[in-house]
Parts: structure tokens; C-alpha cells; sequence
């Protein structure tokens, strides 16, 4: 009759990544350093990506790191999705929190795809699909997807 | 987080247009419309076919209490012995494995030995199994190999699913702020689905007491999730995951291995009884940012779908199938993909049975999960389902998934069980 | 039941650099088509289908196929991932070959993508935890994992190294200068190369036995680097060559037979491969690629042959697994110029991974810088016309072994013996 011994390890490895973002990228945190949003327009076919691209899938082009074809776009947009949770995914694990927040797919004003990021200080309740959004800026700017807090509701309601 | 620097300028010149490719060859088959029953006939294929000669599920479990040489070991030798072939026939083999999920970097490196690659010429395919059946199948029709292996599997016990999805992320930004992973993007694609074509939760949770009750038929399926007595009211009031989705409508991560034996169509007809063709297969990957997609509904898998379609020449699926097993992530995800295919519309309900096993629903160990889509529509062809068996199957269609909102999908065509 | 034939038809690189700090991951891989398209003379529309790979443990990016598919021109077309750590370029190139002489309807032309952008991560990280699992009941005996990445780190790759080159040099006699002849005149090819990581001209066999051991018998002066970069290569159908190249190089054989472990057997249990220069996989897959291809005396028919060897003393074992040189000779054949490349049998004439060794995409450039010598396009191009050569990979821990035999020409017409 075989026995068996199961034996459970657990242990943790250092690794660090650090990942370069490249040059359309740098220009973009450059920008958000400065509370800005700075999105490319791809001269063939005029889509505008927020955060910036070098090669526009819809047309497999390369877009031209020129002055021309940056785009300053406002620090509004629209809500086109959003998701509500209290389970949070880190690199490291997953736990479910006390509190719950609401995620939205953001169409920011003038660009043509959309980011992820919290809705602020509102229940999911008060969301709707359409809605417009301005920027929360978090306390510390360091030119990293982290200066962005989140978005609150646009009017100050 | 990420580095910044910066240097020369980018020198990519213009280069000279290339025609257009020409037309696939059509094979000369003459097409007749299927006769009613349910029978498999004659159909303007254009491809060759391959043949499934065995396979094997090892029944998954929230910890299966074995490590994973041992799971893939019983997978494969459990296929062979199932098949009355012998490790010796083996040419190829191709396993499906993810080194985050396994938690080392090339996770095929070990398992050599225990997967009876050993001398084989093998590989590995870094993609849900269905996809491995693919190169398994390619490696068949190369003529280079008779009998090819095709396994996969993880243990959920073992990783944090969740957390793997996260690394998947865009690392030059969405990453760090750590709100992107497999769950919000299924909040994501099923309030899409919903508010796009006025689906209610209800609607969406019949599809998960479906599966769950599915399931409960299914002597293979993870015990966690086989429920007769499940109702709308236990899905909808289940844990939120993120929503609108609940907890009870995720194909919830868990431990498990499958293996399918694949053999050229000569060989396969001498070496079993019952093969099951592989008539047809398409796959095609989407848009990787969700903001740019329509998630209501499936690009890829309507892409796949014609591919798929056009090499097994199916017509008109929903009088041509039988069956399906498709792979789907959540409840939801089974509409938007059965819509995707042509079998349903967001406002008609398929009429042929869908994931008669339970779907993913029934179990999801990542990277087993597509390949037991294909075992089971074997399994309805030849017969072997059991509980779950679905009378007169003669053309089933499996499909496997990768990527937030199944960004890639892979669908197959499966025939048989037809007088030879 | 038999495959179509398949010819390479076009090959590119992205500059490889130790830090290729100017560009993200996704963008340096589009780098890379970029350069193969303009190579095969064609635009993204002509690509059927994809094949990617790389070893994701040195970026930390799970399934980046996903998040590069724009980069690549994937957007709405098949793509496959194969990922075989060390391997995985030649496994992509193999990948690529099955893609298309399995006659799938619909998949005609077939772009293979490799890359690793290794500066992202930490490389003895990345080389370590192939291990980790396998090992982590010694956390029971009171080794930390971090202990553990610091003696596979260097233990892992360079350490299986020096076992199987120890045994390599008792059974050859090839001794230190040898192997600093290996490593001086790959540096000397890389200087002829454009995008490679170490052009070293003027690097001499003195120089590399001056500089101190890492780990006997191999100098610092002898390691490879570990380079960012990628390379695509387009592989298609005898009929649909033609368009793209004027010398297609058809793919007659590939194979990938694996071996057990030289190190830690599975689950920890001990050591398989006794003598790990042995290698049965690199022979078997040799007499599987060579007999698909016709090939019956490869010593003779091949012209020229990239093989894996980011350690000198594997250049020299691989050419005797793989059949090119005899037993224990294939060091005199780097004192007598055989393999230079004015030589007889030329061999790495692209620098080899010695001088540029960006993991996902090094298996696939020996593939590339065949078809290129075949073709008449290499960097560094030899004065012989190559009719006939060899891709080669190995990896795992050094279990796993890749092999492509390309010619100028088909198979089917191929005269050998057999």
C-alpha cells in the first residue's frame, strides 16, 4: 500500500523588472510630469492613441516621431465601460478588500482608445455608461501611469 | 513602473507593394446538404484530415495532491493504455504548459520524462492545449510523424491565476497601476454585451446554472462546481468577482491535465476503431487593448469561425453541427462566442446544445481547459459521455482561448462516428 | 500523407545591444519585421500567419504576444506561441516550417517572430528559476530561495557548461588555447555584422586567457553577453518563394529530440546525463533531420553550419554531435582554418551566440544567418557559394536541442543516398 508525503515549499525570489517604455512613451510621461495629456495621431489614417504609439495597428504604420504628429488633449473624457470590485490583483496576489472600487474604461476628449482607471469617491450606483470624467492628479507627479489618481465626475457634482 | 532614455532616431524606409495572395485551392469533393438526423456527409473540404486515436482527462480538482509530473504523466499514459498503443509508436509531442503558471521559466524542461518525450522529437506550445493540438495536427500533416501526443495542464493550487493575468498587462503603462486582469475584464466585456444588446444578468446566469447542472452529469467535472440544484437566484446572489459579473458565473482556476493522440489519417484508421476526424480548423488573435475592441462581441472568434468553416466545408452551421464545447471564461462569454460562430443571436438562444460537459464552468485548469473541449466532443462522437451524452453526434465543433476577452480564439471542426 | 515543401524567403534583425534602452519591447520586435519585410521585399499583407516566441522569465511579461500584436502586424490573423526556453528561436523556426507544410488552409506565408529584451529583467533571475521548483525542498534545509538564484545564477547555464566542458576536453584534448581560438574568431566575424553585440576585430587568444576564470574551464573573456534584440524570419511555399527572394532556401528537415535532464533529473531526484557532452538528442535529432533531407554525409554535403555556442567548447562538441567534424577533431579544425570563413566547412560566421545572445531570438538567427549564407545576403558572407547548412539550438538544461537543414535545393529532387 503506497503512502504518500506531500510536502508543501514556499519561498520568495527576488526579481526585478524594470521595463523601458521607449521614445513615444517618454515623451507622454514627459507631458504627464507636467499634468498633461499628450496623445499620437497617425497621419494615415488620423486615429489618435492616447498614450502614444509607434505603430498603428489599424493601418500597420509606422507614426513619425514628429512634432506634428503630437496631439494635446484635454485632462477630460468619457466613460465607456466600467467594472466594480473589492478583490485586488497585485504582482504579488490576490485579496478581496473591505471596500469596493469602481474601474472605468475612460475615453479621453480628442483621442480615439480609452485607459484604465478608478472612478473616485463614488458608488457604482452613481456610474452610467456616457458620463464625464476630469482627472483626480495624485499629490505626488513623477512622469509614471501612478500620477493619474484616478477620475472624478465632470461639474464638480 | 518604467525607464526612460533616449538616442537615434528611427530609419524604416518605404518598401515596394506585394501582390495579393492568391485563392486557397479548393479540393474537387462534391457537396451534398446534410439529410436530416444529424449525419456527417460529404463536404467540399479543403484540407486534409487528421485523426484523434485516443486521449485522456485526469479529472481536475481544487488540489489534485499530486505534482505535475505525476498529473502529466497519468494524462499521457492514460491516453496510450486507453488507445492499446505504446510510448515506442510515439513520435512527436507537444505539451501546452505556461512557465507563470508553473512557476519556472521553460517549463517543458523537466517534464521530458515524464510526459514520454524521452527521445522524442518534442515542444512546446506556450498557449491554452487547443492550440497545442494545432501544432500536434501540423506535425501529422507534415508527413513527418505518425503518432504525435498533444498535453496540457496547471495547478491552480499552486499559483495565483489571477496575478499571472496582471502580468500579461501592457508593462510600459497599464501594468503598474495593477487594475487590469482577467476579472475586471470580464466586468468589462459583460456590462458591454449587456447594455449593447439589453441582455439581462438573468439571462446570462441561465447560461451558468446551465453549466453547473451541466456539470453534475459530467463524472469528469470539478466536484465544486456540479450542481443539479443550483438556481438563478444562487448564481445572481453569489459572490461579486467584478461586475455585473458573480462568482458562480467564472470558470473558476483548478488543478487538472489532459492528453489527445493524434495520427495521420492512414495510420489512424488502422490503429482504431473509432477515430475522430479533425476536419477543420481556424484561429486568428484580435486587438490586445480593450478600449479599442467591441466586447459585445468576438472578432477573433468570428474569424476563426469562417476559417474554421471554410476548411471543413460547413455551410450553414447551425443545421450542419451537432454539438459544441466551447471554452468559455464566464457565462457570458458562451453567448458572445456562440454568437460569434453562427449558432445564436443575443436575442435567439442557440438551439444546439452548447457545453453539454459544463463548459469551463465544469473546471478550468488553464491550459487543459481547451484541450478537454476537444476530448469531450470526441467523447460525444464516439459515444462515451454518459450522463451527458447527446444522442446522434456526428459533427461537433471545440473551441480554446487565449488572452483578455478571449483576444485569441481557436475553433475545430471534429467528425466521426460514421461507418467506415 | 506528406507536407508541402517550405522555403525560407526572407530574414531581419534589430540592432542588438546590451541595453536597448530606445525602444520598448514591443517596438524593438516591430524593429525586426520592419527589416524582414524590406529583406523579402514585401509588406505585411503578404503574412498569412504568425509564429512567437521568447523565454518571458527574463521580462516578466506573460504571454507579451498579446500585448505586441500591433507591433507585429497580427492584428486579425492566426497566431501561434511556442516558447521552449534556450531553444525557443529554433523551435519558432521549426514552428514556422510545420505551419506551413501542413497546407492549412489559408496559411500559405508564415512570419516567425523571436526577441528577448533580457535588459528589462535580471538575467541570473531569469536562468535560475528553471530551477527553483525543482529545488525549493533545500528551503527545508535552510537554503533561501535568493541563495538559491545566486549559485544557479551563475550555476545554472555556466555551471552545466563547465561540467559538460570538462568532459568535453578530457575525451578531445582541446585545451584553453582552443577554446580562446573558438571564442577570438567569432568575435572577429561579429565586427563583420551589423546588428551583433560584441565586434571585437581585434581580439587575440592572449587577451582571453589573461582575463580571470568564471568557472573552469571558461574565462571571462570566453562568455557570451546578454543582448537585447530580435529577428523574424518569413517562411512560405516552394510556388510563393519565388516572389519573395531570387534563391529560396527550402527547409528539407527539422527535428527537436530531447533528452533527460543533465542536472537534478525531475523533481529534484539526481543527474540523468552522466556525461552531458554526450548529448543523444543533438545525434538523434541530427539523424532525423538529415535522413528527411537526404543527407547521408552531412561531413561532406553540408557548406556551412551555425551552431548554438554561447560557450566555446559547445561550438566544438556540437559540430561533432551533428556529424561535420569527427570525434574529438573539431578543435583541429579551428587550428587549421577549416571553419574560418575563406575555410572548408565554415561555421558561425555571424558572430555565433558567443558575441550576441538575445535568448528568444538566438535559436531563430542561426536559422536566419543560414538561409542568408544561402542565399548570398549574409552580413558577413563567406566567398563559397553555401548550397547546403545547418541552423542548430540547444537549451533546457541542456536536454533540449533544435535542428533545421535548409538547402538551395528541394527535397524531393534532392539526389542522396540513402
Amino acid at each position: 500500500m503506497v503512502q504518500k508525503h506531500i510536502e508543501i515549499t514556499e519561498g520568495i525570489v527576488r526579481a526585478d523588472y524594470e521595463y523601458w517604455v521607449g521614445k513615444y512613451m517618454d515623451h507622454f510621461y514627459e507631458n504627464l510630469e507636467k499634468q498633461q495629456f499628450t496623445g499620437i495621431r497617425c497621419p494615415s489614417c488620423n486615429k489618435v492613441y492616447l498614450p502614444p504609439r509607434q505603430v498603428c495597428g489599424d493601418c500597420f504604420k509606422t507614426i513619425p516621431l514628429d512634432d506634428a504628429n503630437w496631439v494635446d488633449l484635454a485632462t477630460t473624457g468619457t466613460l465607456i465601460n466600467f467594472t466594480a470590485t473589492n478583490q485586488e490583483v497585485s504582482e504579488r496576489r490576490k485579496k478581496k478588500n473591505e471596500k469596493t472600487t469602481v474601474i472605468g474604461l475612460i475615453k479621453i476628449d480628442g483621442s480615439d482608445t480609452a485607459i484604465i482607471y478608478p472612478v473616485l469617491d463614488v458608488q457604482e450606483s452613481d456610474v452610467s455608461i456616457g458620463m464625464k470624467l476630469e482627472v483626480v492628479w495624485n499629490k505626488k507627479i513623477t512622469g509614471s501611469p501612478e500620477d493619474i489618481k484616478g477620475f472624478k465626475p465632470a461639474g464638480g457634482t | 513602473m518604467g525607464k526612460k532614455k533616449s538616442s537615434k532616431p528611427p530609419a524604416t524606409k518605404p518598401t515596394a507593394k506585394r501582390a495579393a495572395k492568391p485563392a486557397a485551392k479548393e479540393a474537387a469533393t462534391e457537396k451534398r446538404t446534410r439529410p436530416q438526423g444529424g449525419q456527417a456527409s460529404k463536404r467540399e473540404r479543403t484540407m486534409e484530415r487528421v485523426g484523434i486515436v485516443g486521449y485522456y482527462q485526469v479529472k481536475p480538482s481544487m488540489d489534485l495532491q499530486m505534482d505535475r509530473y505525476e498529473a502529466a504523466f497519468t494524462a499521457v499514459r492514460g491516453a496510450l493504455d486507453g488507445a492499446k498503443l505504446k510510448r515506442k509508436d510515439l513520435t512527436s509531442v507537444v505539451s501546452a504548459t505556461n512557465d507563470f503558471y508553473d512557476g519556472r521559466t521553460i517549463s517543458n524542461c523537466f517534464t521530458v520524462e515524464a510526459s514520454g518525450s524521452y527521445l522524442k522529437d518534442e515542444t512546446k506550445v506556450e498557449m491554452d492545449g487547443a492550440y497545442a493540438v494545432l501544432y500536434g495536427m501540423m506535425r501529422v500533416l507534415s508527413g513527418n510523424h505518425k503518432l504525435v501526443a498533444v498535453w496540457g495542464g496547471s495547478m491552480a493550487s499552486c499559483f495565483p491565476y489571477e496575478v499571472t493575468s496582471l502580468l500579461s498587462t501592457d508593462p510600459t503603462f497599464e501594468r503598474s497601476t495593477e487594475l487590469l486582469n482577467v476579472m475586471t475584464a470580464g466586468g468589462f466585456q459583460m456590462r458591454s454585451y449587456m447594455n449593447r444588446f439589453g441582455v439581462s444578468a438573468e439571462e446570462i446566469a441561465k447560461v451558468a446554472v446551465k453549466n453547473h447542472q451541466n456539470a453534475s452529469r459530467n463524472e469528469l467535472a470539478l466536484a465544486e462546481s456540479q450542481d443539479e440544484s443550483i438556481t438563478l437566484d444562487k448564481v445572481l446572489g453569489s459572490d461579486p468577482l467584478s461586475s455585473p459579473v458573480t462568482d458562480l458565473m467564472y470558470a473558476r482556476p483548478c488543478d487538472g491535465m489532459a492528453c489527445i493522440l493524434l495520427a495521420p489519417e492512414q495510420q489512424a484508421l488502422k490503429i482504431t476503431d473509432h477515430p475522430i476526424w479533425i476536419a477543420g480548423v481556424g484561429y486568428s488573435q484580435e486587438n490586445y487593448y480593450l478600449g479599442e475592441r467591441d466586447l459585445s462581441k468576438s472578432r477573433s472568434m468570428e474569424d476563426a469561425a469562417k476559417m474554421a468553416f471554410k476548411a471543413a466545408g460547413i455551410t450553414d452551421p447551425k443545421k450542419e453541427i451537432d454539438v459544441a464545447e466551447i471554452f468559455e471564461h464566464f457565462a457570458h462569454e458562451e453567448l458572445i462566442l456562440s454568437n460569434a460562430i453562427g449558432l445564436s443571436e443575443p436575442s435567439s438562444p442557440s438551439s444546439i446544445p452548447i457545453n453539454p460537459s459544463g463548459g469551463a464552468i465544469s473546471g478550468n485548469a488553464l491550459f487543459a481547459t481547451g484541450l478537454v473541449r476537444l476530448i469531450e466532443c470526441a467523447k460525444q462522437i464516439n459515444n462515451e459521455a454518459k450522463g451527458h451524452q447527446i444522442d446522434g453526434v456526428h459533427t461537433a465543433i471545440a473551441s480554446g482561448q487565449v488572452g483578455f476577452c478571449a483576444q485569441n480564439n481557436i475553433l475545430f471542426v471534429l467528425e466521426g462516428g460514421e461507418k467506415q | 500523407m506528406t507536407g508541402r515543401q517550405v522555403a525560407i524567403a526572407g530574414a531581419g534583425f534589430c540592432e542588438h545591444a546590451s541595453k536597448r534602452s530606445d525602444v520598448n519591447m514591443a517596438e524593438m520586435v516591430h524593429e525586426a519585421v520592419e527589416n524582414c519585410l524590406k529583406n523579402a521585399n514585401c509588406d505585411i499583407s503578404s503574412i498569412d500567419a504568425f509564429v512567437n516566441g521568447n523565454m518571458p522569465g527574463f521580462e516578466g511579461v506573460n504571454l507579451p504576444e498579446l500585448w505586441m500584436t500591433d507591433w507585429m502586424g497580427a492584428r486579425n490573423k492566426p497566431l501561434l506561441r511556442v516558447t521552449t526556453g534556450g531553444t525557443t528561436g529554433g523551435s519558432i523556426g521549426i514552428a514556422g516550417y510545420y505551419n506551413v507544410t501542413a497546407g492549412i488552409p489559408g496559411i500559405d506565408t508564415v512570419l516567425v517572430v523571436g526577441f528577448e529584451h533580457q535588459s528589462c529583467g535580471d538575467t541570473s533571475v531569469g536562468l535560475a528559476s528553471v530551477a527553483y521548483a525543482e529545488t525549493s525542498i533545500w528551503t527545508k534545509l535552510g537554503l533561501s530561495m535568493d541563495k538559491m538564484t545566486r549559485i544557479f545564477g551563475a550555476g545554472a547555464a555556466i555551471g552545466i557548461s563547465s561540467y559538460q566542458a570538462i568532459n568535453y576536453m578530457k575525451r578531445s584534448g582541446a585545451t584553453e588555447e582552443d577554446l580562446a581560438r573558438v571564442v577570438v574568431q567569432n568575435r572577429h566575424n561579429a565586427a563583420k555584422n551589423w546588428y551583433t553585440h560584441l565586434k571585437m576585430p581585434n581580439l587575440t587568444i592572449e587577451e582571453i586567457l589573461e582575463t580571470p576564470f568564471i568557472s573552469y574551464p571558461f574565462r571571462y573573456g570566453m562568455v557570451t553577453p546578454a543582448s537585447d534584440g530580435a529577428c523574424a524570419v518569413i517562411f512560405t511555399t516552394e510556388e510563393k518563394a519565388k516572389d519573395f527572394t531570387d534563391i529560396p532556401v527550402y527547409v528539407n528537415g527539422v527535428a527537436s529530440v530531447s533528452n533527460e535532464s543533465a542536472i537534478l533529473g525531475y523533481s529534484g531526484s539526481g543527474a540523468c546525463q552522466l556525461d552531458p557532452c554526450e548529448q543523444i538528442g543533438a545525434v538523434e535529432s541530427a539523424k532525423l533531420a538529415y535522413s528527411q533531407a537526404g543527407i547521408s554525409f552531412p561531413e561532406k554535403e553540408i557548406d556551412y553550419a551555425e551552431v548554438y555556442s554561447p560557450l566555446p567548447t559547445q561550438e566544438l562538441q556540437w559540430l561533432e554531435r551533428l556529424g561535420l567534424f569527427e570525434e574529438n577533431t573539431a578543435h583541429l579544425r579551428y587550428r587549421d582554418g577549416t571553419t574560418a570563413p575563406n575555410g572548408e566547412l565554415p561555421v558561425n560566421c555571424s558572430g555565433g551566440v558567443n558575441s550576441t545572445n538575445s535568448i528568444g531570438a538566438s535559436g531563430l538567427e542561426r536559422i536566419a544567418e543560414a538561409a542568408l549564407q544561402i542565399m548570398g545576403k549574409a552580413g558577413n558572407q563567406v566567398p563559397r557559394t553555401v548550397h547546403t547548412a545547418i541552423g542548430h539550438s540547444w537549451g533546457g538544461v541542456i536536454n533540449l536541442v533544435t535542428l533545421m537543414v535548409m538547402s538551395d535545393q528541394q527535397k524531393r529532387k534532392w539526389k542522396g543516398v540513402a
